[in-house]
């Protein structure tokens, strides 16, 4: 009995002072995330996707308001632009030329950088949306046999977030070398997929 | 008996001190100490486990687990609900200045330190330490860009999930709150876009953990007289249920000391109550054949002591004229002579008979009475062998002078005579009659007589039954001289001295009867 | 040869010891009860009475002591040892002497002559009459007056203030008592010395509670004085 009865006391104890304090805990899921507003205005911004250090890929935002926040290698190309400079909104072409153009120096101070290769000067550039709207099929001046996931994923995002607020239209690529690849930025969580 | 005649004799002599000494060690000494050394001990360790104690310490326990239980569950829920509203506050009010606060993409490294700073100003519910991750970015409102708080899996799942969470730390002692926060960017009315900006923020919960500890401190300063209280019940209780249980204990104790009338009171319709009434039917039984039983005994005893009442008046008038008929004998013609003869003689036998039946009856009835005087014990026993002309070279003695005792002379006077007149009868001569005095560790110091004789020694199968009445060693010897009660007479008187008597043989033979009587008998209580 | 009465109720021991104390030549009178032995008194005027304890009517205490109211007879009790609360009764009432039923010839005969003879020879080669306080001794005339009246002390008694006296502060043990006044074995009954000394105390000592001539020392026996 006294053994039964001790070992009683010992769990109720253990109950009692296992639960003092304050524990560490797992991680916690804790709601959703902050949604910040980055003043994107469609209009005149463009979204462009640069990939961090850690293979991640990040949005920044680049505003078309003035010509000369083109670096001198991203500049615009008049001529080239079927759109033209002040088209509204940012004409994708003009999106993805200042993609192929590079990361700014604030984006590099930002430790961001770019897979892709820079344009040629005199690059051309079509982007046609086949009618339903779900798909976006691009030419770009740029070979794309031997890139790699990250600057593809760079081109598609860039090209998707460019066609559509919700970045969720599909992206056929076909690169100056004849080589395509498809496939959706896949960036919100909303749509199911994980980057 | 593996020696000659000669030489066991002289070592008889020599031994019979040291033997009975011997055997005095072998017999007085481990049965007196051992048994009433354990016996206190015995019963202290059941007292420590003793009933009273189980029960209160079942109360206890009982009482224990409850207010232990119910504390620790209350504590646990009151504790949770606390850290529960510090974190959701965090959590909230941490995602809600994350959301208020303009950003611009990329982030930049210039300035950002004072925007962190000023989220961990409007911290709640109370200022954080806030830190900024974007790209290779790293800021934050402290001292450190980095926190070394932050766990690689908090950071893990913020970059893996787009959602806020939340880790407790302690480090070094001190709880933590550490909060991840990704950003997303609102780039349409449903598409949301991770930044790439990861927030954190930490927060020490000192706060919280001195409201935990109150709590704790509340709880046990609750559970600690919940159980002093308890311990009111389970003393009642305990009493309760060991008032019948002593009852049954004093009860049994009052019949163990022969008070056989003894009933307990029967309350309730309990066990105990059960176990009472048992416990009487029991004890009336039992009273009853005890009664029987006395009274069988008693009417026995009665019966042997007016037998011998009855026989007394007759035998004193025949034995008055036993003499009349001896003289007279040598007149008659020899067949008539040898029968007068014959009568005269056992009518003497039956004197001795008739009186040594009625002295047993009296120790039976415990009719007996001492009449002690002090007197000096070797002047007792000379007097004794000269009373019984047992002064020729029969008998020899060792008896030194300066012993005294209270004895009642006529009983002393009988035990050595049955004694001598035993060994001088079935033993051989010489008869040695030894006396001394000897100091006992416990208890008062004895007197011990001995008497040894130089026969063959008492058979093993005799010896237990020595002192039994009318027993006679040897079956072909049916009458002797005595009237075969003369050693149980002999142990009856020892004992009224408060004294043992014991029968063995010596190593070479001979029987040895020892007599122990407590120099100072009316202190021992005899 | 002394002349006995016996008084006894049951005819066998009567008749017995009767038989054996006439022929050891003792002149005996028999009576059935206690009544008769007294009647008896007067009449055959004996040296000694043999009186049996449990008699019907008036019992041997009672003939006992209604005896000592008169005369200092020499008085033998009778009695069945067992009867020991009875034994006491009657040394108190004045008995000198006892005898355990059932009992020889011889030893009756002997314990008469003892009884009787310490009468007789006791005084011899002393004439002088002792004073011891306000107690004189006189030790021919086997009389004892106290501040000049004469005490009647029985037998025994009178034996037993004389053994002592004869030593003054002498102790005497009462197994030593016993064998020198009684003439009883060693070992025999010393309820007798102590029965005798109460009554010797009650008739000489001026308190029996605190005696001066008779003295008690716990555990040896008994004294003559000092005064």
């Amino acid at each position: 009995m006294c053994r039964r009865a001790g070992a009683v006391a010992v769990a109720s104890g253990v109950l009692l002072l296992g639960g003092c304090g304050i524990q560490e805990t797992d991680v916690i899921e804790a709601g959703g995330p902050a949604s910040v507003q980055a003043f994107v205005d469609r209009d005149y911004d463009m979204l462009l996707f640069f990939h961090s250090r850690d293979g991640g890929i990040s949005p920044v935002v680049r505003s078309t308001g003035s010509t000369f926040e083109y670096g001198p290698e991203g500049g615009p190309v008049d001529g080239q632009d079927p759109t033209g400079a002040d088209a509204v909104p940012v004409p994708t072409e003009k999106v993805v030329l200042a993609l192929l153009s590079g990361p700014d120096e604030q984006d590099r101070a930002a430790g961001l950088s770019t897979s892709l290769p820079p344009a040629p000067r005199a690059a051309t550039l079509r982007v046609e949306v086949p009618p339903g709207g779900e798909e976006v099929m691009a030419d770009l001046p740029i070979a794309l046999d031997g890139l790699g996931r990250t600057a593809l994923r760079q081109l598609i995002c860039t090209i998707a977030y460019s066609h559509g607020a919700d970045g969720r239209a599909t992206v056929r690529l076909t690169g100056r070398d004849g080589v395509s690849a498809s496939g959706t930025c896949g960036l919100d969580p909303a749509s199911g997929q994980r980057s | 008996m593996t020696s000659g005649p000669g030489p066991a004799r002289r070592l008889l002599r020599g031994l019979s001190g040291a033997g009975g000494r011997r055997r005095g060690t072998d017999d007085g000494t481990p049965d007196d100490g051992g048994a009433p050394g354990d016996a206190p001990a015995g019963r202290a360790r059941a007292r420590a486990f003793g009933l009273r104690t189980r029960l209160v310490f079942a109360f206890l326990l009982v009482a224990a687990v409850s207010a232990g239980t119910t504390s620790a569950l209350t504590y646990r829920e009151a504790r949770n609900a606390l850290l529960k509203t510090a974190q959701d506050t965090a959590v909230s009010s941490f995602r809600d200045q994350v959301q208020q606060t303009g950003w611009t993409l990329p982030v930049r490294g210039e300035g950002l330190e004072e925007v962190l700073r000023d989220i961990a100003r409007k911290g709640k519910p109370r200022p954080w330490v806030v830190f900024a991750e974007y790209g290779s970015v790293r800021a934050s409102s402290g001292e450190n860009p980095v926190s070394t708080v932050i766990t690689p899996e908090l950071r893990r799942a913020a970059r893996a999930h787009p959602s806020g969470s939340f880790e407790r730390v302690v480090k070094d002692g001190v709880p933590y709150l550490t909060i991840a926060m990704p950003t997303v960017l609102r780039t349409g009315p449903e598409g949301v876009l991770p930044s790439g900006l990861v927030l954190y923020a930490v927060m020490r919960m000192t706060d919280e953990q001195v409201n935990v500890d109150a709590l704790l401190v509340a709880a046990r300063d609750g559970a600690l007289p919940g159980l002093v209280i308890a311990l009111i019940p389970g003393l009642i209780a305990a009493r309760s249920v060991l008032r019948p249980v002593r009852e049954l204990r004093q009860a049994a104790q009052s019949m163990g000391s022969g008070r056989l009338d003894t009933r307990i009171t029967v309350r309730g319709s309990d066990e105990l109550a059960d176990l009472a009434r048992t416990f009487n039917d029991s004890a009336g039984k039992l009273e009853r054949s005890v009664r029987e039983l006395r009274e069988a005994e008693a009417r026995a005893r009665r019966f042997a002591s007016d037998v011998s009442h009855e026989l007394r008046t007759p035998l004193t008038g025949m034995l008055a004229v036993t003499e009349v008929l001896d003289e007279d004998a040598g007149r008659l013609d020899p067949d008539t002579a040898r029968a007068v003869r014959l009568v005269s003689t056992e009518t003497g036998k039956l004197a001795v008979l008739v009186e040594d039946l009625m002295e047993i009856s009296r120790f039976d009835a415990r009719a007996a009475e001492l009449n002690t005087d002090e007197v000096d014990v070797a002047e007792t026993i000379r007097k004794t062998l000269q009373n019984r002309h047992w002064t020729d070279g029969r008998v020899r003695t060792e008896l030194p002078s300066g012993i005294r005792a209270r004895l009642d002379p006529r009983r002393f006077d009988i035990v050595i005579a049955n004694l001598v007149g035993n060994a001088l009868r079935h033993g051989g001569a010489p008869v040695t009659v030894s006396l001394r005095g000897e100091a006992r560790s416990s208890g008062p110091p004895v007197l011990i007589a001995q008497v040894t004789d130089s026969g063959p020694g008492i058979r093993p199968d005799v010896l237990p039954h020595i002192f039994d009445r009318f027993y006679k060693a040897d079956a072909a010897r049916t009458r002797s001289a005595g009237s075969g009660l003369g050693l149980a007479i002999t142990q009856e008187n020892v004992r009224l001295h408060g004294g043992t008597v014991r029968a063995g043989n010596l190593p070479g033979g001979g029987a040895v009867f020892t007599v122990e009587i407590p120099l100072r008998p009316e202190e021992a209580g005899g | 040869m002394p002349r006995v009465l016996l008084v006894e109720d049951d005819p066998s021991v009567r008749e017995g010891v009767e038989l054996g104390l006439r022929r050891r030549g003792h002149e005996v009178r028999v009576a059935a009860t206690g009544e008769a032995g007294l009647a008896a008194l007067a009449e055959f005027r004996p040296d000694l009475m043999l009186l049996d304890l449990m008699l019907p009517g008036m019992n041997g205490v009672q003939v006992c002591r209604r005896v000592r109211e008169r005369s200092q007879l020499p008085i033998i009790m009778l009695t069945a040892r067992g009867d020991d609360f009875d034994v006491v009764i009657g040394l108190e009432a004045g008995a000198d002497d006892y005898i355990v039923k059932p009992a020889r010839t011889e030893v009756i005969e002997a314990r008469i002559c003892a009884v009787l003879r310490r009468i007789d020879n006791t005084g011899q080669g002393r004439t002088a009459v002792e004073v011891y306080g306000e107690l004189a001794i006189d030790r021919a005339a086997l009389s004892v007056t106290k501040s000049g009246r004469h005490l009647a002390l029985a037998p025994s008694e009178l034996k037993l203030l004389l053994h002592l006296s004869a030593a003054p502060e002498q102790v005497f043990s009462r197994q030593q008592l016993l064998e020198h006044v009684w003439e009883h074995s060693f070992h025999a009954d010393a309820r007798l010395v102590d029965a005798c000394v109460a009554r010797l105390r009650g008739k000489i000592e001026d308190e029996a509670g605190s005696p001066r001539y008779i003295q008690t020392l716990r555990g040896f026996g008994y004294r003559f004085g000092p005064l």
